[in-house]
């Protein structure tokens, strides 16, 4: 389902609305398969720079197009659609399978699990396509998983930018972090309201 | 400190049962396993560390990835020798076992000891070594025992198959007199990818070298941690404090030298003072306030802090009209000359001119141009031209200060 733009993108509009980026968690973005470890964190950028290809890019290992791209967000977000730039020469991908809010996926997983959506890509070496989603199956995105099982034809997938766009939510769906395990109970830890309000009873 | 799931393929093929590394191939190999989870669970207490057996009736996991040393050390008992190794099947297991490690987060390793000869072939032993590196698993392999035909070529293929980014390692360790663990110290297995080794690694291989089972301090750290702690802890703190000390007491002897020498200086001035006194009436009444100058300029060599730079101007003030209250003053000072912080060097102050003639000016019935006067001045500063050559800095402080 991809869709072109219907004005111009030298519009502010354009980029503004690209900027989930923001909240990508990009210490902690991992990817498998990739050629130079760490260079996945260079596919993430603003929406202006998204044809600048003098930095780094992802690439996969020789002989293998198969990539695996981690990427986790600093709060929840909701996802309207995906956007990719590949290499050209057929390095580009052409497939897409997403997985949502799963952590430790690896290639054997990621091949035998159902995704929450696939597409079907074309060469979009400008930027210019969307593809979108199922909003409501991306309503609160913690982080996402990008599969790209093929290339174009070429012995390695090449990926210069991803984009996202949708909103970013504050809230952040997140192991419950503080919690205190009592062997006995210790009243002093558990006064209500009415035990300190002054009543008749206390608990000391 | 990397954080890392490890998980140790342990060849228990007949091939073990050769003694030609001692005790037994089996029993270094043992020793060496004990050794590598002692290391990885103390370079970071988050590490986990599983076992699994090669041969036998089949590749069997002994221990899940887990911290417990205890635990790892335990399965190591009772194990059998036996069967073949599936050096494949291990490695591919060993995998299996880390993905389904808890922690998402650690990297994942495998170490294999591949005592015995492969018999799988290079083409697959490569692909299984890509699949590894395509899931970003390192492998580190010790080669030792058996030694035929293409194993070292076999296991070379796999590595370079696997090595992303010089993560994964392979040792060759022959037979010989030095046992296994000890060969494997010193090596990038045990170190850890050259991030600087473990203390445990350090310490155990300044043992091996030593040739004596002398842990650093004599407590072996995996017995009792907190005892290997307290140890170190303590050391530290003796040596910070000893290092204080010194240096106190090279201050305390430098000033005492100074001290020394500013009342040589002293005595001479007197000596010249008196025998141009006769021939300067003016010198006469110069000599009095010398007199007194001289011991004003001893007082604020007694003075110790640098704070009490403008008291040293006061009291030398004091000092001049009154003897008695100099002397008592004088008493007081040199009781908190053991107090004196390593600022206050007095000679600095005297070597500096312009708070000598300061002071000088301060003082009542003396004229800073009297010669005799410049005279003092003139040989102050060369007693007190060695010290400052020593401490250059200090002299710029004073000027701040004042």
């Amino acid at each position: 389902m991809a869709c072109t733009h219907d004005h111009s993108c030298e519009d502010h509009d354009c980029s503004s609305s690209w900027s989930l980026y923001k909240h990508i968690d990009l210490s902690k973005v991992t990817a498998l398969n990739e050629a130079n470890p760490g260079s996945v964190k260079s596919v993430f950028k603003a929406w202006e720079e998204r044809l600048n290809s003098t930095g780094e890019h992802l690439e996969s290992n020789e002989g293998d197009p198969e990539l695996l791209v981690y990427i986790p967000f600093t709060s929840d977000v909701k996802i309207k659609s995906i956007s990719i730039v590949g290499g050209a020469d057929g390095t580009s991908p052409s497939k897409l399978r997403v997985f949502i809010n799963r952590d430790g996926i690896d290639f054997s997983d990621a091949q035998s699990m159902q995704p929450v959506q696939e597409w079907d890509l074309v060469e979009n070496l400008h930027g210019m396509l969307e593809y979108q989603t199922r909003y409501s199956k991306f309503q609160s995105v913690a982080n996402i998983t990008l599969h790209f099982p093929e290339s174009f034809g070429s012995d390695t997938t090449q990926i210069h930018y991803i984009g996202f766009k949708g909103e970013a939510t504050q809230l952040k769906r997140d192991v419950v972090a503080t919690i205190v395990y009592e062997i006995t109970p210790n009243p002093s830890d558990h006064k209500t309201r009415a035990e300190t309000g002054g009543g008749l009873s206390h608990v000391e | 400190m990397v954080l890392e799931a490890t998980m140790i393929c342990i060849d228990n093929s007949e091939w073990m049962r050769n003694g030609d590394y001692a005790p037994s191939r089996f029993q270094a190999q043992a020793d060496a396993v004990n050794l590598i989870c002692g290391a990885k669970t103390q370079s970071n207490p988050e590490n986990t560390v599983g076992v699994l057996t090669m041969a036998g009736k089949g590749v069997r996991v002994l221990v899940t990835p887990t911290s417990d040393l205890g635990k790892i050390l335990a399965c190591m008992h009772g194990l059998e020798i036996g069967g073949e190794m599936n050096l494949a099947a291990g490695i591919q297991v060993a995998q299996l076992a880390l993905k389904h490690r808890q922690n998402k987060k650690q990297q994942q390793r495998i170490i294999v000891f591949a005592g015995s000869p492969v018999m799988h072939d290079k083409k697959a032993l490569e692909m299984i070594g890509k699949k590894l590196k395509k899931n970003s698993v390192a492998l580190d392999i010790v080669n030792f025992g058996e030694d035929d035909e293409g194993k070292t070529e076999k296991l070379e293929a796999l590595l370079a198959a696997v090595n992303n980014n010089d993560t994964s390692h392979i040792v060759h360790v022959p037979a010989g007199p030095t046992a296994l663990s000890d060969v494997l110290i010193s090596t990038p297995i045990f170190t850890g990818d050259g991030e600087g080794g473990s203390g445990f690694a350090a310490s155990a291989a300044a043992a091996a070298a030593g040739g004596v089972s002398g842990f650093e301090f004599g407590v072996d750290p995996n017995l009792d941690p907190e005892l290997a702690l307290a140890l170190r802890v303590s050391m530290e703190e003796e040596r910070a404090r000893q290092e204080a000390a010194a240096k106190q007491a090279a201050e305390e002897a430098s000033k005492e030298e100074k001290g020394g020498e500013e009342q040589d200086a002293t005595m001479t001035e007197r000596a010249s003072e008196g025998a141009s006194e006769a021939d300067n009436k003016k010198i006469e009444i110069a000599d009095d306030d010398d007199t007194s100058l001289q011991q004003a300029l001893a007082m604020s060599m007694d003075e110790p802090t640098s704070s009490q730079g403008l008291q040293d101007t006061e009291m030398s003030d004091a000092a001049a009209e009154d003897p008695e209250l100099a002397l008592a003053l004088q008493l007081s000072v040199q009781d908190s000359t053991k107090d004196s912080s390593s600022q206050a060097d007095v000679s600095k102050l005297l070597a500096d001119q312009s708070f000598v003639s300061s002071i000088l000016a301060s003082l009542p019935g003396v004229d800073p141009n009297d010669p005799s006067v410049k005279e003092v001045l003139a040989s102050m500063q060369n007693q007190s031209e060695p010290q400052q050559k020593q401490d250059e800095d200090k002299a710029p402080k004073k000027e701040e200060e004042k």
